[in-house]
Formats: C-alpha cells, structure tokens, sequence
C-alpha cells in the first residue's frame, strides 16, 4: 500500500509562507495532478515528499509511515525533473542504473531492470549512448526510466514536460498516461499545465497561493469549481466573468448587467435570492454561449470584435457593455467584425461567485 | 551556414581577417615569440657579459652538460615536489572551501571574503603579510614564538627547510583561494536537481560526491590543476620575493635566475629553463583534452 498522506501541511521560508495547511490525501494507485501558477507551491509541496525541502509543519505520511525525519532516499520515491537532470559524464544504461547501483543492487538485477524500462520505453538503442546525444524527448524517457527501475512506492514528476516542444508534449503525455495504467504506481505530477492536468490527473488538487483551492476529478473542477480562480483557471478558453446585479421579477430570479438580462434556473435561484439587490460574480464558459435565434426577453446583446476561425469551432471574441467575452461556437456560425449580435445561454448552466470571497455561490 | 561566394572574395575575405588579427599578431610577436625565440637562441650560444667578443654558437652544448650538473636535478626534483605538493593541497583545500560555500549559511559573504582575499590582493602585499606572520616585524610573544618554530622545523628537516616551507604554504594560501572560487563558478554552473538526484539515491555525502560532484566538475577540476601547475613551475617571484634571494632549495626558476642574472651563464640558464617546456607542454595537453573535451555529435 503506498497512500500519501498529508495533515496540515506548511512550509515557511523566512519572508515566504510557500505552502498553507495543505490537506491532502492520495490514495493507491492514483495519478494525482498539482497544478496551479508559478509561486503556488505546487513545487514546493512536491519536494516536501522528495524530502528535499524541509517540512516546517505538519506530517508527511507515505504508505503508513510518517516520513517527516527520513532521508530522501529511505523514503521509496522516485522523482522526474523538468529538466531531465541526466549526468552527462554517463551513459543512457548507467544513468538508469545510477538509483540501483548506488543502493547496490546485484549487477544481473540492475541489468534487468534496465532491459526492462528500456523496451517499455522504446528506448534499447539509445542505452549506450551520452545524453548529449539525444534528443529532448528522448532524454525525458530515459529520466522516465531512470524513476521507473527503482520500483519505487510513489512518482514525484516535477514538470517532467515543460521543456518539451508542444507536439511532444501531447505525445508523451498519452504515454505518460498509457504506462501509469501500467505500472499502477501512486503518482504525484506537478505542472502549471490545466491541459496536461485535465488529461493526467485522476484527481486534480488547484493551488494559489499556498492554499489548495479545490481537490476532485477533472471534470468535477471543470463543472463545478469552488470558486472564481479555479473556474478560471481550469478551461481553455478560461471562462467569462461579468459583475451582474441580482433582482427578483415575478417570482423568478434575474442577473442584469448593461447588455445582458439573464433569468435564473429555479434549481440555482435559491441560493441567489440572499443576493437580491447585490452585486455578484457571473461566470459563463464559452461553449455555453449561443447564438439566440429568435429576440427574447432574456440574453446578450454583443458586438463581434474578433473572429477565431480554428476550423472545429470558432471563437468570437465580443463586447458585452463594458466586458469582453470569448463564445465558442458551431464552425457554420457566419459572424462578422462590428455586427451585433444576440448571445444566449442555458440558465442551468450559468456559474455564480461571490463578489468579495469569490466563492461559488 | 556555407553561402556562395566567388574566389576572389573569399580571398578578400581572408586577407581582412590577418589584417584584423594582426594587432594581436603584432603584439604576441613582441612578447611571446620574440623573447623566447632569443631564448632559445641563446640556450645555443656560450653568451655571458662575463666573456668578450661576441657570443660563439655552441650547438645543443648547453643542454649536453645539464644532467651532469646535480644542481639541475636538485632543481627539478624540487620543482616538480613543489608544483605536485602545493597543487594537491591547493585542490583539496578550494573543493573543501568551494563545497563549503556552495551551501547557504549565515556570515556565508564574510566566509566568502576570507577566503578570497589572499588571492585579490596583488602577490606583492600578500608576501609580505605572509612575511610578517612568519617573522612578526614587532616585538611581541608571538616573534620568539615564530623563531623557535623555524629552528625546530629546520633543525629536523635540514636549513632552509623552514623558509622553503613557508614559500609552499604561502602559494598554498593564495592558490587554493583561487582554485575555491573557479571551482565554487563550477558548482554553480551545474544544475541543482543533479544534486538533488544523488540525494534522492543515497545517503552517503561520500559516495555522492565521488560518483557525482568530481565527475560534474571534473573540466573545472583540471582547468585547476592546469593553473596551479603553471604558476607553480613558472614561479619564481614567490620564492624570491619571501626568501629575499637566500635560496637553499632552489626550483628551476630561480636556479635559472641564479645561473643567469648573478652568475653570468646566460646559455646554460637559457637551456635550464627551457627544459620545463616540454613536461610542461605535456601536461596541459592532457589537462587540455579534460577540460574542454571534443564534442561528440550530437543527435
């Protein structure tokens, strides 16, 4: 068994609070992703695990010990780096062999283990040679395999495909994915990718800050984020924000805005009705975003400002009042620069935040 | 990037670049190529203001009559004694210093500046700290102290061991503070997470740095060596500067002087110090091929 598990978890440099309280428990098996901007400590919490940074509160626990005062190498981890971290004075096999040579595995052992990773990776006729000599992916599948012949009881990868180019990226991450499945081995991934998050994650832990946002499976964050920087965050193109006021008409709830007049699902209008007469935060993804046919008593009123012609879709960047939102919409939508147009939306599928917590409301 | 161009303007071409190097060109010839070339001719000829007349050619004469000579071997035993002793305790006293810094501490700038500064200031006024730590210029407990210190080693080790090992540990000094700061560029150069790797693998600081840290700075590690044996085989300046001329173990360097500036043999000295090019020529190509490897091909 090799859960992580973390209990209030801090770390203090001495004018940084890197890392807040961070709660967090990985169950067996399980790809969880950290992802979050730079300075969110994502990293920092990573490298808590590895044991190379020093915990300044709360416990570490991998499989069931408490791993707080053991060395980075007792701790049965294997770790990928951004930047591959290969010895250039060594050759592709010694550099697989490094973890288990220097915890003197017998030699037929460490020869086995690296034929092993190698044909997993598809990487047998590279093994003899430096890592200069090989190309950026080719250096990430042997840093790869370098954690995978330690069976190790957890994968610490550390933006392990940040230096790559875009097209490898995606690449090698459906194998990154392919050989979890595999391997079944706990991982924990940091990147400041939500696509590579998103794709990887079983579960997907959103940091800012020092403080875990929201913890759940991709598509839990994608639907139901728990507040505006999460909702933010997770999506591509991120999703609109505009401040709207909430009003009661005829026993319906409706969020206006100058442009926009948007009645409320009686399912969400509950909860809105405490903000009757204030100001909250509308949150509306791209895709859920129309073109109104007909002239309704509720909708958008928009002007076209760009037009993103991307072939499957294409993305209208338009103003709204004073806001600019991004629709996505059907490839057949005809839109032009400066026309206006009439936008709706599912009331079901409408986000709201409070003003001041941006909390999901 | 290979672009066509016509014979005549790759001529052109060629002629600007001498014309460009040859400032350089002008001045190496005036300070490298002219004073050794007359050195040379000189370790051929029997040239001495003790002699009249003009210099008569002598062949390879000089050179002949060195090994006989056991002031030669005297010479070269202890400049190769002096170059490899010093070198070596240059070496592991910068890796120490360096891997010393390389780590943050509190008062890690102070450290950094005691460290570094014999080798900042100009050799001249560190001699002569040096001096005055071994012959204090006041009259203090300590002056007596030091005195007895001399007799005890040379009484021991033979007259003239005591200033000898002062020179030593004089360069030792100076030098490892040096080769701590190149070697300290060399630590920095390389990324962290290659540490941290090793740190992830084993605990021994040993063995992490026998298999990972030498081999990292191994072309720092001989561009170190290369320097410490240079300045060493061609050091002459120390010795005499801290020993005033009172030489009882004389390095080829001063042997050479000795033979030349107050004997008058200017072609035996010539030969005399020439005999360091090529050992020394050697060397630095070894060191040469360590620090800048050829570059394989890359894939």
């Amino acid at each position: 068994m090799a859960q992580v598990v973390m209990k209030e978890l801090n770390k203090k440099y001495d004018e940084v609070h890197a890392v807040k309280d961070v709660n967090l428990h990985i169950r067996d098996k399980e790809f969880v992703v950290l992802v979050g901007p730079s300075g969110c400590g994502k990293s920092t919490t990573l490298r808590m695990v590895a044991g190379l940074e020093e915990i300044t509160g709360g416990e570490i626990v991998i499989g069931d010990r408490v791993v707080n005062d053991l060395p980075p190498k007792d701790r049965d981890i294997a770790m990928v780096f951004q930047n591959y971290a290969l010895y250039p004075h060594m050759t592709v096999y010694d550099n697989m062999a490094f973890g288990l040579k220097m915890r003197k595995f017998p030699k037929t052992e460490i020869e086995k283990r690296v034929q092993d990773a190698a044909d997993i990776l598809g990487i047998r006729e590279l093994l003899k040679r430096k890592p200069r000599q090989l190309s950026g992916g080719q250096r990430q599948r042997v840093a790869v395999g370098r954690a995978i012949v330690r069976h190790p009881q957890v994968f610490l990868f550390d933006e392990p495909l940040s230096n790559l180019d875009a097209k490898l990226r995606v690449q090698m991450r459906v194998e990154l994915k392919r050989l979890h499945d595999r391997l079944e081995t706990t991982a924990i991934y940091v990147t400041h990718d939500q696509v590579e998050a998103m794709t990887l994650g079983d579960r997907v832990v959103v940091m800012k800050d020092g403080w875990i946002q929201q913890v759940g499976e991709p598509l839990e964050l994608y639907g139901k984020p728990a507040n505006k920087f999460v909702a933010g965050f997770i999506g591509s193109p991120a999703m609109n924000f505009a401040e709207a006021t909430v009003s009661e008409e005829g026993g319906s709830v409706i969020v206006t805005n100058p442009g926009m007049r948007i009645a409320v699902a009686p399912a969400r209008a509950e909860r809105l009705r405490a903000y009757k007469g204030q100001t909250v935060t509308l949150g509306i993804r791209p895709e859920d975003l129309h073109i109104a046919a007909g002239d309704g008593r509720t909708g958008i009123d928009a002007v076209v400002e760009v037009v993103e012609p991307l072939g499957s879709e294409i993305l209208l960047d338009v103003k709204v009042g004073s806001h600019v939102m991004v629709a996505r919409v059907e490839p057949t939508v005809r839109a032009k620069v400066h026309e206006k147009i009439r936008l709706n939306v599912e009331p079901d599928r409408l986000h709201f935040f409070d003003a001041k917590t941006e909390a999901a409301i | 990037m290979r672009s066509p161009r016509s014979p005549s303007r790759r001529r052109r071409d060629i002629q600007l670049a001498y014309l460009l190097l040859a400032p350089a060109l002008l001045f190496l010839g005036v300070v490298f190529v002219y004073p050794v070339g007359w050195e040379v001719w000189t370790s051929l000829t029997d040239l001495s203001p003790l002699k009249d007349g003009s210099a008569e050619f002598v062949g390879l004469a000089n050179y002949r009559h060195l090994p006989d000579d056991d002031r030669f071997w005297w010479a070269a035993f202890v400049t190769v004694g002096y170059a490899v002793v010093t070198t070596l305790a240059k070496l592991t006293l910068g890796l120490g210093f360096a891997l010393l810094l390389a780590r943050p501490f509190r008062g890690r700038a102070l450290v950094f500046l005691a460290i570094f500064l014999p080798w900042a200031y100009p050799a001249g006024v560190s001699v002569i700290g040096w001096y005055w730590t071994l012959n204090p210029p006041t009259t203090t407990a300590y002056a007596p102290f030091m005195g007895h210190v001399k007799y005890a080693v040379d009484s021991v080790l033979g007259f003239g061991a005591w200033a000898f090992l002062s020179v030593a540990l004089f360069n030792i000094w100076r030098g490892s503070s040096f080769i701590a700061v190149l070697l300290l560029a060399g630590i920095n150069a390389i990324p962290p997470e290659l540490f941290e790797c090793a740190l992830l693998e084993s605990k021994s600081a040993w063995r992490r740095f026998r298999l990972v840290t030498v081999p990292l700075l191994k072309p720092f590690l001989a561009l170190a060596v290369f320097l410490s044996l240079t300045t060493a085989f061609a050091d002459l300046a120390n010795v005499w500067m801290l020993t005033a001329g009172r030489i009882v173990f004389p390095v080829i360097g001063t042997h050479a002087y000795f033979l030349a500036i107050k004997a008058g043999h200017y072609g035996p000295a010539s030969a005399l110090s020439l005999t360091m090019v090529p050992v020394l020529l050697v060397i630095l190509l070894v060191l040469f091929r360590l620090f800048d490897p050829p570059r394989q091909e890359a894939a």
